[in-house]
């Protein structure tokens, strides 16, 4: 599918959700399958907004494509280097609702979301990729 | 796909009804919505989730934020969410903050 960009804004967010839906539709993702790419890739977008380009202005870009068992999804940003597999922000089961904090949560459901994830910093850009199986229901169970 | 909230305070509790997607850009709204209906004297929030499409860790912060605005003996209850925003709960270690039913 033909890239995207779009401005660092979280009005950008729905134009994403659109692209990752047509992306799905494409690869005849299973309904789960496209819920859990768009979910990822709706946190690992956020992520840069908010944190990456700290909600100042910056560009995003949006590519997909088709392979023959598998749909990937690549999001590049400009923002400085930052690997969200670096984040450790798994569930806290054991800790009282009213001591509970969730910073790093949506990195930790985007990487359980997808089956596979990457990353690179190359010539100043993140790339971000993910992919998800075309025969698969996602990873997130 | 918007997001709209119905707010309804009754006795000590107050009902909430979800309609769309809740992303980091909607939730805000439920922010504000949440607040007002923690100014009333409200022990437990109920949350009609069954038209609530999709929902981002974002959500998820904004439902932790009434459970804790709700005190040791308050409660927040969702109900009736689709499985893939019941799956979203679980998985981020929060069941025992928001009971998920299913009606």
């Amino acid at each position: 599918m033909d890239a995207i960009t779009v401005p660092a804004s979280l009005a950008s967010l729905e134009e994403v959700a659109g692209y990752v839906r047509a992306l799905a539709e494409q690869g005849s993702l299973p309904a789960r399958a496209a819920y859990n790419l768009r979910l990822a890739v709706d946190e690992i977008v956020t992520n840069i907004i908010m944190h990456g380009y700290r909600e100042g202005p910056g560009e995003i870009r949006v590519s997909g494509g088709l392979e023959r068992d598998h749909v990937w999804l690549q999001v590049a940003d400009q923002a400085p280097p930052f690997d969200p597999r670096t984040v450790d922000s798994g569930p806290q089961p054991n800790t009282p609702p009213m001591d509970m904090q969730l910073g790093g949560l949506g990195l930790f459901l985007a990487l359980k979301a997808v089956d596979g994830f990457s990353y690179e910093f190359t010539n100043g850009t993140n790339i971000n990729t993910l992919t998800m199986s075309s025969a698969s229901y996602g990873g997130c169970s | 796909m918007a997001f709209t909230t119905f707010l309804s305070v009754t006795d000590h509790t107050a009902t909430i009804e979800l309609v769309g997607e809740l992303d980091s850009g909607s939730a805000p709204k439920l922010h504000r919505v949440i607040e007002e209906a923690l100014r009333s004297d409200v022990s437990c929030l109920e949350l009609q989730a069954a038209e609530l499409s999709y929902m981002s860790s974002a959500g998820l912060r904004a439902l932790l934020f009434a459970r804790q605005k709700l005190g040791e003996d308050g409660s927040v209850i969702m109900l009736g969410a689709p499985q893939e925003v019941a799956r979203t709960v679980r998985l981020a270690g929060l069941e025992a903050s928001i009971k998920l039913t299913d009606t």
